[in-house]
């Protein structure tokens, strides 16, 4: 009797439960997942496809008619081949000299423009981001035409003037990365000042007026109130600074063709030339997959060392 | 209603994703960019009359990718496809233009993709890469030999790895030195005796040295970036080299007779009588031109014409002449030759080469056949040639020629041409597409890039000499190269 109580209080909660039982997908739900189908599908066609298709091609002597697997050997050819690692080397001494410096000379032009008024500030933003604005291929003619060998270049006829002896500025391996390095530091700093200057305009204006009280200098208010509210802006360039740099590949390939002596052959140059030049894609897949890799890496680290300090 | 909106937008929007992802592979060749647009002759296919001429008279559509190997060649191939599609109705070419810049590239992305074009203008030396991941097509298995009896055997070599024959020759292209006229009989040099019978390496310094006064330069060769590479393929000949691999298929560029030519470049570059920074491609004939220089490398016949223009238009002055430039005569000169070495020309041949894409069947290869003869033969190659000032590789071409020859060539220049085209080598026979990809890569990642150094004084000789042989030891290994 009391068990049959029981189960009867049992089979009444159960029918509670089911009737209070939401369903699994409502259709809200499914507007959600329609709304966001458009956008998982560009992810899984231009994202996902080209990252599987570039392992699995990384693994093969690529064919357009028939691929051969070979296993880890484009892996091996890689890390055997003394480019591979001269191209490393490159790369990482044109982001270790491009990327702080792009980010310091970016936040203190914000910092220089920050006192105009919004109209001469956007003409100074303007100027400033006119360089992303023209084409890569211009910039590299201008740029050429800069750093021309001969005495009618412009650097040289600086160089004449002062009665100081022209540079082969690309053709030295003294020089040529030095004036790549220039080059992108002197034209790529428009968007990075743009942001920078959004989040200085972000500072609430009562850390000024307090410090101000307490007589604090103008580095002082650099150093104690604008460089700890900027850093997730500055965590954020450099972030997107390091894989930016470490895909290089226009600057080189226009100007130098990664010479001379291939001191200025980056990874992004190398894994093209394998590509598009000598039709090894199975090893410029693996270059690629490796360089993936090691930018994952460095993003980590650097979400992990500077990331905590980070408040947003 | 608003919902029912929302999730129709959203499948249209899904389905013209995907749409754009759906192309089917015959559709390929035809999505180009402004530069590659395709040109197809004027009468559609379907138009076509019964009964053609090609191989079963169904009706096929042929690519063909070309850069400006003229001024006009865009607008030529346009004529030839239409002339084409009237011998042969059923058959439409569908012509591809592209830049020199990107040419070498839109065609390795397009064949790796698997949609390479059916024929495609091609310099011999990067056959080996198409042969190598299976896309270049052995055209002897497809095509009539009496089409092939009409190319001159030395011109056809140069498109034949390993036995098999990828492509036809449209031109024996030679590469030396250009000069002033004037300025080099003012500097002593009796240009008729250099072009009739050719110079010594110590005669050729001479010239240079006299040439060499305040702004003017001796020499000039272009020598910036992957231009560094015409300087050893040109002036190899001065110490012999005249190809990659010797007839028994050794690796030539580890031998001694490279390090005498790499400390001769070294002296050159020492002396004062070249510039010691880099010079673009684009600046050495200008330099000339200007009187800053009175030999200048790389030079080809067809520079003639190009200075006979400049002398034009500074008659007119209209100004379209070569800033400061001055009327000059062009001296089309051989390269010089060191002691106990036998003058030959450094030469290069482009063709029409045939390749196997995602469409390819037996018959279509063979209608790609058809095109290949009819682009690379009579009228069509007779017009390259004169175009070029270059002599005809076939019999059909040098049957034509005499309708586009330009009758005002100077005669010293045509002369010596001629005796030069005579001079040039063909590559090895039974050279695989592994040995001459490998030549290409060990050209571009070791020997252009040293080249570099070399120029610009931080590398010796003997250095770059070192470098290229442990290079080509682990390329080719011991046995595959030349060490003496």
């Amino acid at each position: 009797m009391t068990q049959s109580r029981h189960m009867g209080a049992d089979n009444s909660e159960k029918q509670n439960k089911i009737t209070r039982r939401e369903p699994l997908i409502t259709k809200d739900d499914i507007s959600g997942y329609l709304f966001v189908l458009v956008a998982v599908l560009f992810f899984l066609v231009f994202t996902i496809y080209p990252l599987v298709s570039a392992v699995i091609t990384s693994l093969q002597l690529y064919k357009p008619f028939g691929s051969d697997f070979v296993g880890a050997k484009n892996y091996i050819n890689t890390f055997q081949n003394a480019l591979f690692w001269k191209s490393l080397r490159n790369t990482l001494v044109y982001t270790a000299i491009v990327v702080p410096i792009s980010i310091l000379f970016s936040f203190v032009i914000a910092l220089m423009i920050m006192p105009f008024n919004r109209k001469l500030q956007s003409v100074f933003k303007a100027a400033y981001y006119l360089p992303a604005v023209a084409s890569g291929i211009a910039l590299s003619v201008v740029w050429l035409w800069i750093y021309d060998s001969s005495p009618s270049g412009l650097f040289n006829q600086l160089l004449t003037a002062l009665h100081l002896p022209v540079q082969n500025w690309l053709g030295s391996s003294k020089t040529a990365l030095l004036s790549l390095m220039l080059m992108a530091i002197l034209s790529g700093q428009g968007q990075n000042i743009i942001i920078y200057t959004a989040a200085l305009l972000g500072i609430d204006n009562t850390y000024f007026e307090a410090s101000q009280l307490d007589g604090a200098t103008f580095l002082q208010n650099v150093r104690y109130i604008v460089f700890p509210l900027v850093r997730p802006t500055t965590l954020f360039l450099l972030v997107t600074g390091i894989i930016g740099s470490f895909q290089v590949f226009m600057n080189a390939y226009m100007m130098t063709g990664g010479g001379p002596n291939n001191n200025t052959t980056m990874i992004g140059l190398l894994i093209f030339n394998n590509a598009f030049k000598y039709n090894k894609y199975g090893l410029a897949c693996a270059q690629a997959i490796i360089l993936t890799i090691i930018i994952a890496f460095i993003s980590f680290l650097q979400f992990k060392l500077a990331g905590s300090e980070v408040e947003y | 209603m608003k919902r029912r909106l929302s999730v129709a937008l959203i499948g249209f929007v899904t389905v013209s994703m995907l749409a754009g992802c759906g192309q089917s592979a015959s559709n390929g060749t035809s999505a180009s960019s402004e530069n590659s647009e395709p040109v197809t002759s004027a009468a559609s296919t379907a138009e076509v009359a019964a009964g053609s001429s090609a191989s079963s008279g169904a009706t096929d559509t042929i690519t063909v990718m070309v850069p400006p190997v003229t001024n006009d060649y865009a607008d030529k191939m346009t004529e030839w496809a239409d002339e084409f599609h009237t011998k042969y109705p059923n058959l439409t070419l569908e012509v591809i233009n592209t830049s020199w810049d990107d040419h070498n590239t839109k065609l390795s992305t397009m064949a790796q993709a698997g949609e390479a074009p059916d024929i495609a203008e091609l310099s011999y030396s990067n056959i080996g890469t198409y042969v190598s991941n299976g896309t270049a097509v052995d055209i002897t298995k497809y095509m009539d030999a009496d089409m092939l009896k009409d190319y001159d055997q030395n011109a056809l070599d140069y498109m034949t790895l390993d036995g098999a024959t990828y492509g036809l020759p449209l031109y024996i292209t030679i590469q030396a030195l250009g000069g002033n006229k004037d300025m080099l009989e003012a500097a002593g040099v009796d240009v008729a005796k250099v072009q009739a019978d050719g110079w010594t390496y110590d005669q050729f310094l001479s010239a240079i040295k006299a040439g060499t006064k305040g702004d003017t330069f001796g020499f000039v060769f272009a020598n910036s970036g992957v231009t560094a590479s015409d300087f050893i393929n040109i002036f190899g000949a001065t110490a012999g080299i005249t190809n990659a691999f010797d007839s028994n298929l050794k690796y030539t560029y580890s031998g001694k007779k490279m390090l005498t030519l790499l400390q001769a470049i070294e002296n050159m570059t020492k002396s004062g009588y070249m510039p010691n920074y880099g010079v673009e491609a684009s600046q050495r004939m200008v330099m000339c031109e200007t009187g800053n220089a009175m030999i200048f490398g790389k030079a080809m016949p067809l520079f003639e014409n190009s200075i006979k223009k400049n002398n034009a238009a500074i008659d007119a002055s209209d100004g379209s002449a070569v800033e400061d430039s001055k009327k000059i005569t062009y001296a089309f000169l051989p390269v010089p030759t060191m002691d106990g070495v036998s003058e030959s020309c450094f030469g290069t041949v482009d063709g029409m080469v045939a390749f196997k894409n995602n469409n390819s069947t037996d018959e279509h290869l063979k209608n790609v056949m058809t095109a290949l003869y009819f682009l690379s033969s009579g009228e069509r190659a007779a017009y390259v040639d004169a175009a070029t000032c270059l002599n005809g590789v076939c019999q059909t071409s040098r049957d034509a020629i005499s309708q586009f020859e330009s009758t005002d060539r100077d005669q010293g220049n045509k002369d010596c041409a001629d005796r030069l085209i005579s001079e040039v080598s063909a590559p090895p026979t039974g050279m695989t597409a592994d040995q001459s990809a490998a030549a290409a890569q060990m050209m571009d990642e070791v020997i252009v890039p040293q080249m570099q150094a070399l120029l610009a004084g931080e590398t010796t000789a003997q250095d770059m000499y070192d470098a290229i042989v442990s290079a080509a030891k682990d390329a080719f290994g011991e046995d595959g190269c030349v060490l003496d």
